[in-house]
């Protein structure tokens, strides 16, 4: 059941609601899509038009609401609506983060940060493996964007993903612009952070860009999706690909969205960088 | 140490109200105040929500101005934060609020027009489901009419106000629409899902009656009693042809004594 992305051409896109008549209209030429797997459970008119579009191309489903670091227990009403929509959709890929969103019944719509502590430890993988043995597949976990850490982490995040993997055997989507910016706004090293995890982990990569904020004088580099992927984010994905191999990669744009066209030409931009990333592996191998 | 759920019950509550200093207290600086680091996702959290509302509630936002609607939405979001992750859903109870909410007490009707819009953001989310075949009917037997029940198709809603908002609302869609008199009298209005889009429908409050009553769950025989207290000289046959020709209902039943 897992449609396979054509490697040749790498990046796909973050599909939003804006563009997807659009996209059905012109079925441009793109290898693979994701959306935002939330948007599709309540709206059968949205769903409608999402399985017109899986029937042209692969389709990932990117998860932001099943608060896998929520030290309660699982929504399971909400694991239930991801697993219909699993099964309906058939995605080449599932994926969900490593964050909490969901505490005391209120959903806080948002990614937020957790203290990486074995305590912290035991409760995601226990989550992990109740989406996994639920949707009967393995998923992969995004690292998160970051504007704070707590002090009592016994961790770095980079060691902390890669038990999650060892414990569970889920795969990593490894977003470099959450990189970036959290080694930016915490102080981390983004090199050292890519090379602590697993290689052999990372199933997909993401881009985006950021915007600068300046707070008390200080800059932050906040997660907004809005604007171009940065060029310091294009250098650290050339590295990320050095170290992780031909990873699938999908450019997401969620605010002041533009164009389709544009879009397309940022995930063509990562093609580019892809291409010349493979061909220089290639010689180094031949030699 | 605190344990992740304490951690997160303190999370929770600074993002909605104020940082406690105990959070303060497990947040590295990092070279600038934690407290600051922590209004970066109570930010995130407000802006995104409140663009939720405004999407769902495009005319009220209209209504009252940008900075208004945001003080409005900032309230509801303390007050009555999402509990799932489909913000499809979120904003069902914002009608009622802005009802109860001091400030919005100068436009009587905004609770109103918001109702209106929460019954068209559902609509445009419903299945596109096949409607009630009428033929089926014709296996009913005469005598069971009376009691047949009518299951409604997703998104239909039926709302009666005291203001004009159909015409409100429209007048906020197009801009050579003009606003409505607000002493134009009430509004009986059906709002359902039509094709990919959304119907908004003014019935006569009979014919109203007699729709919302079946939507309620009642029985045809119930239905047309109610329909007959508001107006006896009703023409009942034309009433139920034109709500099988509106294609309102997904499927029937037939009550029978026992109450199935």
């Amino acid at each position: 059941m897992d449609a396979t992305i054509d490697h040749r051409a790498v990046a796909g896109i973050g599909l939003r609601a804006r563009h997807v008549d659009e996209l059905l209209d012109r079925r441009p030429v793109v290898p693979w899509v994701e959306v935002h797997a939330e948007n599709y459970m309540a709206n059968a008119a949205a769903l409608a038009s999402l399985q017109e579009i899986r029937r042209s191309y692969p389709l990932a489903l990117h998860g932001v609401g099943l608060s896998l670091g929520s030290a309660g227990p699982l929504d399971l009403r909400h694991l239930e609506r991801l697993a219909r929509l699993v099964e309906s959709i058939e995605p080449c890929v599932v994926s969900e983060h490593l964050s909490w969103s969901g505490s005391g019944g209120v959903y806080l719509n948002h990614l937020l940060p957790l203290p990486y502590t074995p305590g912290t430890l035991r409760v995601v993988v226990e989550h992990i493996e109740q989406v996994q043995e639920r949707l009967g597949r393995r998923i992969l976990v995004e690292n998160p964007s970051s504007y704070l850490r707590f002090r009592h982490s016994s961790m770095p995040e980079a060691e902390f993903l890669g038990e999650l993997v060892r414990h569970t055997g889920c795969g990593l989507l490894c977003d470099v612009n959450n990189v970036y910016v959290s080694a930016w706004n915490i102080g981390l090293d983004a090199e050292a952070y890519l090379a602590g995890l697993p290689a052999e982990a990372v199933g997909e990569i993401h881009l985006a860009g950021h915007a600068v904020n300046d707070v008390d004088g200080v800059s932050l580099l906040i997660d907004d999706h809005g604007s171009p992927v940065s060029p310091a984010v294009w250098r650290l994905y050339r590295q990320a690909l050095d170290r992780f191999g031909p990873v699938p990669t999908l450019v997401e744009w969620d605010t002041d969205i533009p164009a389709l066209d544009i879009l397309l030409a940022e995930a063509h931009k990562a093609d580019s960088v892809f291409t010349e990333a493979r061909r220089e592996m290639g010689h180094a191998l031949a030699r | 140490m605190l344990s992740l759920g304490e951690t997160q019950d303190l999370f929770r509550e600074a993002l909605l109200g104020e940082s406690a200093p105990m959070l303060v207290d497990l947040v590295e600086s990092d070279g600038l105040d934690p407290r600051a680091r922590l209004a970066v996702y109570r930010h995130h959290v407000f802006i995104t929500l409140t663009a939720t509302l405004e999407a769902a509630f495009p005319v009220v936002r209209q209504l009252v101005d940008r900075r208004f609607f945001a003080y409005v939405a900032d309230a509801f979001i303390r007050q009555h934060p999402p509990a799932s992750p489909c913000l499809d859903e979120y904003g069902s109870v914002f009608p009622k609020f802005l009802g109860a909410f001091e400030a919005c007490e100068r436009l009587p009707y905004l609770p109103d027009v918001a109702r209106l819009e929460w019954a068209i953001h559902v609509a445009a989310q419903a299945p596109d489901v096949a409607p009630l075949d009428p033929a089926l009917l014709g296996s009913v037997a005469p005598a069971e009419m009376a009691q047949l029940r009518f299951i409604p198709r997703a998104g239909l809603a039926y709302l009666v106000s005291a203001w004009p908002v159909d015409s409100i609302w429209r007048a906020h869609q197009d801009e050579s629409e003009p606003m409505p008199d607000l002493g134009a009298g009430s509004a009986y209005l059906e709002i359902g899902p039509s094709g990919e889009g959304v119907f908004l429908r003014a019935l006569e409050p009979a014919v109203l009656t007699f729709r919302s009553a079946l939507f309620s769950g009642m029985t045809l025989g119930e239905a047309i009693e109610e329909a007959a207290r508001k107006d006896p000289d009703l023409d009942f046959a034309g009433l139920i042809r034109g709500f099988l020709d509106d294609n309102l209902f997904s499927s029937f039943s037939i009550v029978t004594e026992e109450g199935t």
